[in-house]
Order: C-alpha cells, then structure tokens, then sequence
C-alpha cells in the first residue's frame, strides 16, 4: 500500500485471494440488455435475499497440446488491449530445496542473471526499453517466470525468455552478489512480523515435512549455497518435460504454433517427480493445544495465527470449504471481522483461510492487537471458531455466502495474466476446466446440512497450533493458558 | 530501434480499445457528474464515487478525521442502519473498499451487474443520510488507531516518512499523515465528523465513475433515481495555503532499532496540473522504473548499497514532493548510502539523460497505460483521476503524446530546478545517528 493512502481494508477486493497458488514472485523491484422492468422484478427477488444466479464466468476458449519434447503449451487469445502475458511453470518450487533452504527461490530469480546467448544487460535492457516486464520467482511448490509485453514485440522477446528456461548461465560475480543482498533483506524482513508469520505458522505445523521449508532460506543456508547447487538444482527440476507454458493474450493462434516449436525442438524427454513423495504423508500433530511465542522486543502489538491442518488442492469439498471460510473470516462482513473489528475495534482486520499444496494444506485465523488486548483478540477468535461448531451456519448467511463468491468471481480471471497464471495452476494441479466452469454449480450445491458436516470434518476444533508475535515478558504468563509455550526470539535465524 | 519508436507513435489511437468516445458522461441537476463507460468482458460492475476531500482539507486537531470519515461511511445511515451497508452488498454479491489520500477519498464497489439497483440505493441512502452512531464512533476509532499502530510496526518507513513529510514542508497541510496524529484520532468529535459530512459530502463535490457490464440509459435512469434527490451543497471553502519556497537544505534523524539504516528524500515539486508534470513524471520513471533505472542500476546492482530503492511522485492538487527512498544493505552506513543517491542525482542535472533512456520511459507509459485499462476497476479509477487531477478525463487519451512530447532538455531541466540542495529535505531512521 501507497505510503499516502489508507484504506477501509488490508487487502482489497477480496481478503482471502492470496490463499491460491502459493507462487511468489520475488519483489524484486517491483450481456444481457437490462429493461429497468427486468431489474424491478431482480430488486423485489433481492429483498428476499434470494439465491442469485448471476451470469455464468466461463473459461474463454483455449487450446492444450504437448510438443514432441514434452513440453505443454497452452494458447488463449484475449484482444482487449494489445498485449501478451506468457507464463512459464516448473516443477521446482522449495519442497526441493533440502538442507539448502532457499535453493529453490534463488535458482529460480538467478535464472536472469544471463543465458547462452544473453547477458543479464541486454536482458534487462530490451525487455526494460520495450516497455515490458520479466519476473522469475519460486513458492512452495512450483517456480515461475513470467513476461509481459506489447503484442508486435513478441519477435524480440520471446527468444530471450526461451533462452532464460533453457540455457541459464548462473554467473558467480552475479550469484555472489544477489547472495549477499538476500540475506541482508532476510533480516529486513524481520522487520515485519506480519511478513514473517506464516513462515513460523508453516514450520510449526509441518515441522519436518518440506511444506514447512522457508521459501527463501535462512541467513545461514543461503550462505552456503554454491553456483554449482544452483546449476544442479535448475539441471533436475527445470526439464521442459514437466514444465508448461501459457501464452495469452493478442496474437493470432494460428501463426503462433510454428514459432513455438522452433524454439523448443524435439529432445529426449526426461521423467522426473513433480513432487517428493513424502508430502503425500499424514500430517502429525502432536496431540493438545501448542503455543510458539515469537519474542520482538519493540513490539507494540501481537500478530498471531490460530490454526491446524488444511485441505489438499484435490479434496473434493474445496469449493464448500471456501463458502464456509467466506462466512468465518473470508470478507469484510465474516464472523472474525465482525468480532475483532467490527464490534470491538481491537484490530484493522481479522480473516482465516486455506491454504492448499498439492497433498496437504493448513488452515488458520490471524490478526495482530495492541499488546495490551492480546488476550482479549484472541478468546475473542477462539469463541468465533467454537461458535461455528455449536450454532453452524443458517440459510440466510449461507446464501449471502454463494452470493458473494459468485459475485466475486469473474473479476479473479480478468486479465490475460491472471488466465495465464490460472492456466499454468490447472497444468500443475491437475485441474480441468470444470474447475472454472462448474464453479457456479458447486457453490449452489451446498445446503445448511453439508456446511454443518464440513465443519466438522475440516475447521479445526482440537489440537490448535498458536503462533504469536510480540513482546513476550508483557504477554508470556497471559498465553500461557492456551497451551504448551516454546519460545523464539525474532532475531534467530531460520524460524 | 527508431522502428520501433514510429510504430509506438503512430499506432497508438488505433490499439488502444476503448477511445474517447466511448467515454459517456452527464451531469445531474444537483451537479453530481457521472461517467460511464461499457465493457461486458466480465458480467460485472465497477462503481467508484471520488469525493474532493482528503488530509489537505484538515487542520490541527482533526488531522486524520477524512480517512476517519471514510471509515465511517460504512456504519450506518437511515435506510440501511450499522453494519447493514456491507451485510446488504455482500449479501447481493457485492464488495467494497474505500481509500483517503491528501486530495481525494474514493469509494469503490464491485458487484454483478444485476444487482447494481441495490448499489445505488445503498450509496444514496449513504450519501444523503449519513448517521453517526455513538457505538460505532468509538469502536471505529479503536480500528483506526490499530490500522496506524500496525503501519509503524510492520514498516519502519512508514514511521520516518511522517516524519520527513512534517518537515518537508512548514505551512501547507499536505505535512501530516493522511491517518492523523494519535492524539488527534483518540480526540475528535461527533460534532467534527457532523460538519465534515456536511461541508465535503455533497452530490456537487462528487464524481461518479461507472464501468462494465452496464447501459448508459440504465445507468442514467438509475442515477435520476436515486441521486439526483440529493441536494446539493454550498462549494466548500478553497485551500489557499501555498507551501512558501524552501530555502535550504533540511534533515530529520529517527531513532529505531533496525539491521539496516532506511533514508528518505522529498523535493518540492508542482502539481498533476502543471506543465512541467509530465517531464518530471518521466524522470521520476528514470531514476526508478526497472532494473535498468539509475538508481536500482547503481546503487543496488553495481554498487550493493541498498537492498531496496525506489521514488513516489503521486497526483496532487496543490505542488507537492518527489520522494525517493533506499533501504541500506548490511554494513552500509546512511552518510554512503546518501552520497551515492545525490550523485546520480547530480550526475542528471549535470548531464541529462540519453534518448535512449527517454524513449524507454515513454514505452513503459504507454504500457502502464495499457495495464490501466486491462480491468473495470482500472478503467474507473483512471477516468476518476485524469477528471479530478487534470481537470478533463479525455487527457487520459492525449497521455501517451503528452509524454512523448517531452524532450531530454526539459527533463534535464526540471532536474536542474527542482533537485537542489536547497530545496530538499533528507530523513534517515537508524538504530544511532551516525558521527554522535
């Protein structure tokens, strides 16, 4: 947010979108014609609160197909304004990383430091001077890179992007250097807990697990990492076997074909895993409610997430967990907010959410209070989630619920780079169209009775994970009554 | 190159998808404008409503009280009582967010285009009947003073930068933060926030913005309606403060314990208005835009200085300051840091920039340009700010030749001018003040 603007809400339109993919591009820098009748009739429907059926979002038409190198390409032509977005996907996000913390996400951004026939200069320099933008990055499960531009600089640009996934050079002088800001801008971040929350969240809950692996390292491993690691890593997880590109935007389908080809000729295609196999475990969690206490000595207020095991992107109850999360902390009107914000003013913002991986996921609530509340916010969100259990949910907030969702959901796949970005998702995730398209029909199938079943099989009840971030001689004695206490101090490495 | 360059200038009109007469707009009797513009891309609606109020129309004592105000417009008026604005919107599959900067506080609402009926009733009822509830005042302020407190405590900028701002500039009111002074925010009244209302919330201090899935008639039947009941308001008073010339070099040093020393400069610069905006908007793109920027280039590619640089140039009414801002690399001290910075600054003034370099700027305006227009909600709050910040929405269309009319002399000299020593203030936060 702008330094000189403040907003009603944290996080725009809609509070709980940063929950999809969990892809994070390194900030490196930065129809129908209405009569006034026909909307009569839809007001009088609305004061009953109606159901709504809204106009259908459909996925704009596309075309899949696998080059001989195995390589998936997908093309959708957008021609609202003159420009293409492609994005690249490999699997390769920081489940890999091993003892390297941090190798995935420097791979992936060393990836513009040069390739065979570029240097990091002239990359820069062209896609800088057409106006356009390249932007690599790792998550948790997949690293990216993306490229913007206008349509007619598609000639110029896109030999360079095809060199970057083939051909990266990784040059010392420029590892050396990136290595070295890296790990100031770990400390950095410390700065914020609200920037390093759910990296101790996600440690806590999956422990061992690599979904718990911090995205961008520790100050100590990111020390360690050699150019060689970083050649070995691009060399195992970036084959165009398993990667998928999405080409969107304002072009012409039919010449678009051939170009592609002749930069990514037939090879041999090699097998590797999308993922490690041990993500597909059972996640443990010590049994009784755990308490990590994250010490910041200036802090003036606490930041926490209340939380526990998630959904994995494939349940098949996703779309009515997402209902349910709307009601509890998903919007502006959600209990959460409601209770924390609304009624109380103990905080700017209160949410929960889902974060999905492809075999796991956490489920958690946050919000942050002036030190001096931090009971008060968090018994306050705890009688939130209990009251989800005992009363559950009523037909009238349930439908406010499918409203909003499908009120919402056209504007989620706008632009040609947000369909670029979820075509790439559905690549590696495994999803098909009815993803989008069936969308609708999942939010109208849930009923008052199935809200009430998924409750109880997925918002956690039992076993609560805490993470809180604050001064700890002003709040330890008082937290202590929700569980187990570890301590930590902020300025630790790793979290 | 130079093909390239043509094919920017000539084909502009023509790749452009929505022009300038595609732009409708009316005026209603109360003297609300309203502009519309269709795109049935997505079956949805963005409705922003821009009100001419923001922290440059505060004083000493309600500081914050507009961003306050915003938030209040949320809890409640005659028909549509507390909490009901956002159970009803969300309800009909509506969202909503709101923002107050020194000059404007924006209203923005996303819903289906079916449901647009319910919008307009809703920021009628709003906007004509507006309640102040006793409860809701005193929770709100609690919101507020969490949505400060958490600023400073996630972002040690954000601290130093009200502090450069207050010094930056002596009598003018863009100097305090746009959410106020803590004291300020724990002691306005009901009565302030009664007159605010009253003084600032009429239908002729408000442009209306509306794109997506709609009809112009549809809209128009609606805003006659709804809005044109309203009555209009006497115009607010003018603000007449000018901002008197600096005359020489100021510094502020905060104390906060952080890895790395954070720096922070502001040079007075004119308005959005100004002809001499577009050369410093360009500018402002040279020193920051891109990895291939001066400042990102040297200070933090070649040099390893900061971890972190960029500017802020942001539309205002009355002149304002050009920001640039660094956060240092481990082990660099401010003094070094801020020497590198003044010497890319120097280093334009002295030599200007290449042609090159200009034409790379203008390349990414256009193309800013082209992101602006991508959305509904881009779209409406474009068409907002050119109207209110450049006087005429339709300079939205002539901005890709205003910018490429611009040449390397007058960027040069506007540098000249208005980044001396003189005329700029430095803050650095750090753990101590280096040399005491």
């Amino acid at each position: 947010m702008s330094k000189n603007l403040k907003c009603k809400m944290e996080d725009g339109r809609r509070i709980q979108k940063s929950d999809n993919l969990d892809v994070l591009i390194h900030p490196i820098i930065h129809s129908s014609i209405h009569t006034p009748k026909g909307i009569l009739w839809t007001i009088i429907l609305l004061m009953f609160l109606s159901s709504l059926s809204f106009a259908q979002f459909q996925l704009p038409e596309y075309e899949k197909y696998t080059l001989p190198n195995g390589l998936t390409v997908y093309l959708m032509e957008q021609h609202e304004v003159p420009l293409v977005y492609i994005n690249a996907i490999f699997p390769a996000g920081a489940v890999w990383d091993g003892e390297q913390s941090g190798l995935a996400a420097l791979t992936a951004e060393a990836l513009l430091f040069g390739s065979k026939d570029y240097t990091k200069d002239q990359i820069e320099q062209t896609f800088d001077f057409l106006g356009a933008s390249i932007s690599s990055g790792a998550g948790t499960e997949a690293a990216q890179v993306s490229i913007s531009f206008m349509k007619d600089d598609f000639e110029k640009l896109f030999p360079i992007f095809a060199d970057i996934i083939k051909n990266p050079t990784f040059p010392q002088i420029e590892i050396e250097k990136r290595k070295q800001r890296w790990i100031a801008e770990l400390d950095q971040a410390r700065e914020s807990p609200r920037s390093v929350i759910r990296n101790y969240f996600n440690k806590f809950i999956f422990r061992e697990m690599p979904y718990g692996n911090p995205i961008y390292g520790t100050k100590k491993s990111v020390e360690g990492i050699t150019v060689d690691e970083l050649r070995g890593f691009f060399n195992l997880h970036y084959p165009l076997s398993n990667a998928c590109i999405a080409i969107v935007g304002d072009f012409a389908n039919a010449n678009m074909k051939a170009k592609i080809e002749s930069f990514f000729p037939a090879m041999p295609k090699t097998e590797i895993a999308l993922l490690p196999d041990e993500l597909r475990n059972e996640v443990e969690l010590p049994s009784g409610n755990r308490v990590l206490l994250v010490n910041k000595d200036d802090s003036r207020e606490t930041t926490f997430m209340i939380g526990g095991k998630g959904v994995a992107w494939n349940n098949p109850d996703i779309v009515q967990i997402d209902i349910i999360n709307t009601i509890l902390g998903g919007r502006f009107t959600s209990w959460l907010n409601t209770e924390l914000r609304i009624n109380s003013g103990l905080t700017y913002g209160a949410r929960s959410g889902f974060p999905h991986y492809k075999y796991n996921g956490t489920f958690y609530a946050y919000s942050f209070t002036g030190t001096e509340n931090t009971v008060e916010a968090i018994d306050l969100a705890l009688q939130v989630l209990d009251r989800l259990h005992k009363e559950g949910i009523n037909q009238e907030t349930l439908t406010s619920a499918k409203n909003y969702i499908k009120g919402q959901f056209p504007p989620d796949y706008e632009t040609s780079g947000a369909l670029a970005d979820l075509l790439t998702t559905m690549f590696f995730y495994g999803l098909d169209d009815s993803y989008i398209n069936d969308f609708e029909k999942n939010v109208d199938a849930m009923t008052v009775e199935k809200a009430k079943e998924m409750i109880a099989k997925y918002f956690p009840r039992e076993n609560l994970q805490f993470v809180l971030i604050g001064k700890a001689d002003e709040i330890r004695d008082m937290v202590s009554k929700y569980g187990k206490v570890t301590e930590k101090s902020i300025e630790e490495d790793g979290f | 190159m130079k093909k390239i360059i043509l094919l920017l200038l000539f084909s502009f009109p023509l790749l452009s998808q929505t022009s300038v007469e595609d732009i409708k707009s009316f005026t209603l009797e109360n003297g609300m404008r309203v502009f519309v513009l269709e795109d049935n891309s997505i079956p949805n609606v963005a409705m922003y409503f821009f009100y001419k109020v923001g922290s440059r129309n505060e004083y000493p004592g309600i500081t914050g009280i507009s961003h306050f105000f915003e938030h209040m417009m949320f809890n409640g008026a005659k028909k549509y009582g507390p909490k009901e604005f956002d159970r009803v919107m969300e309800a009909n599959g509506g969202s909503n967010n709101a923002y107050t900067s020194q000059n404007l506080t924006v209203y923005q609402d996303w819903f289906p285009n079916q449901t647009m009926e319910v919008m307009f009733d809703l920021e009628a009822d709003r906007i004509q009947y507006l309640n102040f509830d006793s409860i809701m005042i005193e929770s709100e302020r609690g919101v507020i003073l969490s949505e400060r407190s958490t600023g400073l405590e996630n972002d040690p900028m954000e601290e130093l930068w009200d502090e450069v701002q207050a010094t930056a500039f002596t009598a003018h009111p863009y100097m305090w933060p746009v959410i106020g002074w803590e004291s300020d925010i724990k002691n306005w009244t009901k009565q302030d926030l009664e007159n605010y209302f009253r003084t600032y919330y009429a239908p002729n201090n408000c442009v209306v913005v509306i794109t997506g899935d709609v009809k112009v008639d549809w809209v128009k039947s609606l805003s006659e309606k709804y809005f044109t009941t309203i009555p209009s308001g006497p115009k607010p008073r003018d603000i007449h403060t000018v901002e008197p010339e600096q005359k020489g070099e100021k510094r502020v040093f905060v104390k906060r314990d952080v890895p790395s020393p954070y720096l922070l400069f502001a040079y007075h610069v004119p308005q959005a208005s100004s002809e001499e905006y577009y050369a410093l908007d360009l500018l402002e793109s040279i020193l920051s835009a891109g990895r291939t920027s001066r400042l990102y280039k040297s200070i933090v590619d070649d040099k390893q200085l900061a971890i972190d640089i960029g500017t802020a140039y942001w539309h205002s009414f009355d002149p304002t300051v050009m920001w640039i801002y660094a956060i240092a690399n481990q082990g660099v001290k401010a003094e070094d840091l801020e020497k590198a910075i003044l010497e890319e600054v120097d280093k334009l003034i002295a030599e200007g920039v290449t042609s090159d370099e200009l034409q790379k700027v203008k390349n990414q305006k256009l193309m800013n340009f082209y992101h602006s227009m991508e959305t509904i909600s881009g779209k409406a709050n474009t068409i907002g700010s050119y109207e209110l910040f450049f006087g005429d929405y339709k300079k939205l269309f002539s901005a890709p030749e205003d910018y490429n009319r611009v040449t390397r002399e007058e960027i040069q000299q506007v540098t000249q001018k208005y980044f001396t020593q003189d005329n700029r203030t430095i803050g650095i936060l750090n753990a101590e003040e280096e040399g005491k």
